[in-house]
């Protein structure tokens, strides 16, 4: 039995580091993820992915300016076509939100703001199998914070996890760690919706609610990080089991996650 | 490997595969390129370092995403350890097989992340993630490590990667 030890002490030592392994991400499981070295790693990877992101996009965007100047006249037509547009729903819109404000202050409710932003840039994303965060190129110094919300005009994209003065890594909405508040926009249900690698997932939708396939789900605002009314994802797959008093409910990201280039992260 | 080789990689690993690796116009896939990187140490130097150098390429991987801190360290010292028992005892570095064996390794590991995940969180859609995800992600890490694995069998190449002690012994 001794010899069989001496034989084979390297992979036995191999064995008990994996165990080691095993009972953090136990324990992690129970108490949260931990949090610790997260800084100086961000801070090294944040460090060389600005090198390399800037070198690759200055390369890449040489060939870009010429087959943007190609297509620059019809594409500069249709955005005469989509301002005009959008001028007019804006005109429409300030209407309706300064009857919305008279009214709101007729009822004595508190005035809307709002929130302040910053435009970061996406600079990286990881590929690890169990998450899905990507890293922005403000941090502390630009006035981001842990748990602010990351969005861009489509919708919701994320909250900031980790900071450093010049870098931020977002947790986006797809990340198993990930939760947010939500309501069906049709009929106001609640739910929460959570990360699934390539989706999400609404979760608690008792049996008698009614969602359908294309609902859009919009922020609740009761999680204290996403800002109320925000669009979040589309309802894709509604599946009633009649053992379950649950529902489940797969819905995608109105998000373009894959296409991230810019941000905003809302300040408090 | 050299020490000095394995500082390399665990300085580079993520900001590689977050800048250059992660927005390549496959949409979201990309190919994982600590394993891609991982498989290949495992194939030249041993089951042991291979391990070890797995758990430090996953805890870097960990420390750098929102995944829980080991659990990549776990999964990817598990691969190296295969992969390094594989480089003693069956293959050479030049074969096209590798590209198949990268495949069932990349799959492996990735449905043991979702299986956990089910476990731990639940509703995880796994034949979605499995078509839609997993098996583009692996074949593309197959075809980078194929890339690694036959710029390592170039002329003095793996003089310079690997430690005298190793070279001997291969």
């Amino acid at each position: 039995m001794p010899g069989f030890f001496d034989k084979n002490k390297k992979y036995i030592a191999v064995l008990a580091l994996f165990l080691v392994l095993f009972w953090l991400v136990t324990v992690q499981v129970k108490a949260g993820r931990f949090t610790v070295l997260e800084k100086p790693v961000l801070a090294v990877s944040g460090f060389f992915e600005r090198i390399i992101t800037g070198t690759y996009n200055g390369i890449a965007g040489l060939g870009r300016g010429y087959v943007f100047l190609v297509r620059t006249e019809r594409e500069n037509r249709r955005l005469a076509k989509e301002l005009g547009d959008l001028r007019l729903e804006n005109q429409i819109m300030n209407e309706l939100l300064s009857e919305n404000e008279r009214l709101r202050e007729a009822l004595g409710f508190k005035k809307l703001n709002p929130p302040a932003s910053v435009t970061a840039q996406v600079i990286g994303r990881d590929s690890s199998p169990s998450s899905s965060t990507v890293t922005v190129n403000k941090g502390s110094l630009a006035g981001i914070d842990r748990d602010l919300a990351v969005i861009t005009p489509d919708g919701i994209v994320g909250r900031v996890q980790a900071i450093l003065p010049g870098t931020a890594r977002v947790q986006l909405l797809t990340d198993p760690g990930s939760t947010i508040a939500v309501r069906v926009q049709r009929n106001r249900e609640e739910g929460l919706l959570e990360g699934k690698l390539n989706r999400c997932a609404l979760k608690y939708v008792s049996f008698y609610v009614d969602v359908q396939e294309g609902d859009l789900l919009v922020t609740s605002g009761l999680d204290g990080i996403y800002p109320k009314g925000l669009p979040v994802a589309r309802v894709t797959t509604v599946r009633k089991h009649e053992a379950s008093s649950f529902q489940t409910v797969y819905a995608d990201p109105v998000v373009r996650i894959s296409r991230l280039e810019e941000v905003l992260v809302f300040k408090k | 490997m050299k020490p000095r080789m394995y500082l390399i990689v665990l300085l580079l690993l993520l900001p590689l595969q977050a800048s250059l690796f992660g927005p390549l116009p496959l949409g979201s896939i990309a190919p994982d390129l600590g394993l891609a990187v991982l498989y290949c140490i495992g194939l030249v130097t041993g089951p042991v370092e291979a391990a070890l150098a797995g758990v430090a390429i996953g805890l870097t991987q960990d420390l750098g995403s929102a995944s829980l801190i080991g659990f990549s360290g776990l999964t990817r010292g598990v691969v190296g350890l295969f992969a390094g028992f594989l480089g003693r005892r069956v293959l050479d570095i030049q074969s096209p097989s590798n590209i198949v064996l990268l495949v069932v390794f990349c799959l492996a590991e990735s449905l043991f992340s979702a299986l956990f995940l089910e476990i731990t969180y639940g509703s995880v859609p796994l034949v979605g993630l499995f078509f839609g995800r997993m098996v583009p992600r692996a074949i593309t890490t197959a075809l980078v490590g194929y890339a690694f694995l036959r710029l390592m069998s170039g002329k003095n190449v793996l003089a310079w990667l690997l430690r005298r002690g190793l070279q001997k012994e291969l």
